[in-house]
């Protein structure tokens, strides 16, 4: 068995080690301020969203239009009906109760004074215990288990857990330092990465996210990668609970590209890229998108 | 049952991990399994994520991942040898189909409803009097018409067969 695996292994000439000289491709490197309001600049999309309170109805009643308001129009408070969202943040709240009966996953989490408030806006972070930067969902993962528990980083049951968290930071603004240190080069490998030709259809997250904003892909318009992050775990009619990890692999199957488990490096350096994306804009959960 | 094979799967993947096949650790595969790439299933009030085998295998191509040394393949400018030969009928089944060209995902073309806009509109082609060869190319790999495009390299990249672009620049040829 060992013995086929090494020479497949040898027969394919793929070294996983080594200088990375093999030929990439890659969509013009343009630069993006680590905060919503750089969408100006992008898509100029960001003043018919810029304020959650006064999103113009008119837009919204528009299919034509419609995607200039980023769909925020699907978050609450607008979105008022019940959907699977309400569902998974009972459960979310249910399952943290049970994991910090002792009172140590809240703490795990980076839960300070203030408790649960706020936490949400502060990831992507640094953890010194894990040596690396997760992202919320990857944390929570790695504080149940130290409860016992197993929530996988994607599951509906961490995504749910992930979402209650979030929930008691609602309204107020994603805030995540990417000025210096280990979250700048996060920050920068992410923004590389969106901007790295892959898969079958060899395109790249900007050459939609970027390069196509507005435009048709069939039925659906494109939209700016600004403000994205705070609405997720997002409540999908068709998936579900999603986390944004489990997002980019649904970008990465829908342009034909193989791809990686959630919590991967390259997704959290995606996520904190798109995350500083989202800077100053309030946190809102639960939503849904079709 | 179905978990029980999804189990049995992973247990195969664990034996036969991915890096053996020169595969990035963390892409989601089961390297066994005769289509490799996997999908994640959101399972409602689990704490696992279900793993199901996706329809296509994905892994020749580069992924995203820091481990991938795989190369990107380069664009490639390409002779259309001897009578086009491509069959019209057949060109515009490849390019309504989500599982061959699509191309009405970015373009226009008569009769299709929700037409894609990120690429031109493809409406009255023939009108635009491109040589068979040109359409070829451009279809092949339309980076060596333009670097920076966002249309698939189908040829390079092993989306469409030959036969399959020459039905294409037939079917377009006959857009009045
Ligand atoms: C072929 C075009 C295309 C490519 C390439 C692509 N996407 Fe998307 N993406 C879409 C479309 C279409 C949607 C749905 C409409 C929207 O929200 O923009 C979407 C939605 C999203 C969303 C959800 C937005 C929300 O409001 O919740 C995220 C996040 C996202 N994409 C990230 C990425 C990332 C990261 C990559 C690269 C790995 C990528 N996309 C590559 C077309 C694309
Ligand atoms: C992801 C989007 C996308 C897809 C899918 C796509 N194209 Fe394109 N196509 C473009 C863009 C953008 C252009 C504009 C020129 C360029 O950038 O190469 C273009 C240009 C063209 C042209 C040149 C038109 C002219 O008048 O100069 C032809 C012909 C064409 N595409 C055919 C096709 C066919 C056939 C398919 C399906 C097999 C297809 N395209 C799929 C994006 C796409």
């Amino acid at each position: 068995m060992k013995r086929i695996a090494l020479l497949l292994w040898l027969s394919l000439g793929l070294p996983l080690a080594g200088a990375n000289d093999a030929h990439r491709e890659y969509d013009a490197m343009e630069t993006y301020e680590p905060h919503v309001r750089g969408d100006q600049s992008l898509s100029g999309s960001y003043k018919h969203w810029a304020h959650p309170g006064k999103l113009d109805w008119r837009l919204a009643g528009n299919p034509e239009e419609n995607w200039k308001l980023n769909w925020k129009f699907m978050d609450p408070p607008f979105n008022a009906s019940v959907h699977g969202g309400h569902f998974a943040l009972d459960r979310g709240e249910e399952l943290f109760r049970e994991l910090n009966a002792k009172a140590r996953f809240a703490r795990c989490l980076g839960a300070g004074k203030d408790g649960l408030k706020g936490l949400r806006a502060r990831y992507p972070q640094y953890r010194a215990d894990l040596k690396r930067i997760a992202g919320l969902e990857e944390v929570i993962e790695y504080c149940a288990a130290r409860e016992g528990r197993v929530l996988q980083n994607g599951s509906y049951d961490n995504s749910a857990v992930s979402l209650y968290v979030a929930s008691k930071s609602n309204g107020m603004p994603m805030r995540v330092d990417v000025g210096k240190g280990v979250m700048r080069d996060a920050f920068e490998r992410g923004r590389k990465l969106f901007h790295t030709r892959a898969g079958k259809l060899h395109l790249a997250c900007s050459s939609c996210h970027t390069h196509k904003v507005g435009l048709q892909l069939r039925g659906s318009v494109i939209t700016t990668p600004y403000g994205d992050a705070v609405h997720y775990p997002v409540y999908r009619t068709r998936y579900f609970l999603q986390s944004l990890h489990l997002r980019f692999a649904e970008c990465n199957l829908d342009t034909r590209t193989q791809p990686l488990v959630p919590g991967s490096r390259a997704y959290t350096d995606l996520e904190v890229f798109m995350t500083a994306l989202s800077n100053g804009y309030p946190v809102t959960v639960p939503s849904e998108r079709d | 049952m179905r978990s029980i094979s999804i189990l049995a799967g992973l247990a195969v993947a664990l034996v036969f991990p991915a890096w053996a096949q020169g595969l990035p650790r963390d892409a989601a595969v089961n390297a066994a399994a005769p289509n490799k790439t996997l999908e994640p299933r959101v399972v409602t009030n689990s704490g696992r994520l279900e793993w199901l085998p996706h329809a296509h295998n994905l892994t020749p191509w580069p992924t995203l991942s820091h481990e991938d040394r795989r190369p990107a393949p380069k664009p490639r400018k390409v002779r259309l040898a001897g009578p086009l030969d491509g069959d019209a009928a057949r060109g515009r089944d490849i390019a309504v189909r989500p599982d061959k060209g699509y191309c009405i995902a970015c373009h226009q073309i008569p009769g299709e409803e929700w037409p894609g806009t990120v690429g031109l509109d493809l409406r009255g082609f023939k009108q635009r009097q491109y040589a068979d060869a040109a359409v070829y190319q451009q279809i092949f790999d339309a980076r060596v018409n333009h670097a920076q495009t966002v249309m698939p390299p189908y040829g390079t990249n092993n989306i469409l067969s030959e036969q399959e672009i020459r039905d294409l620049v037939a079917f377009l040829q006959s857009l009045e």
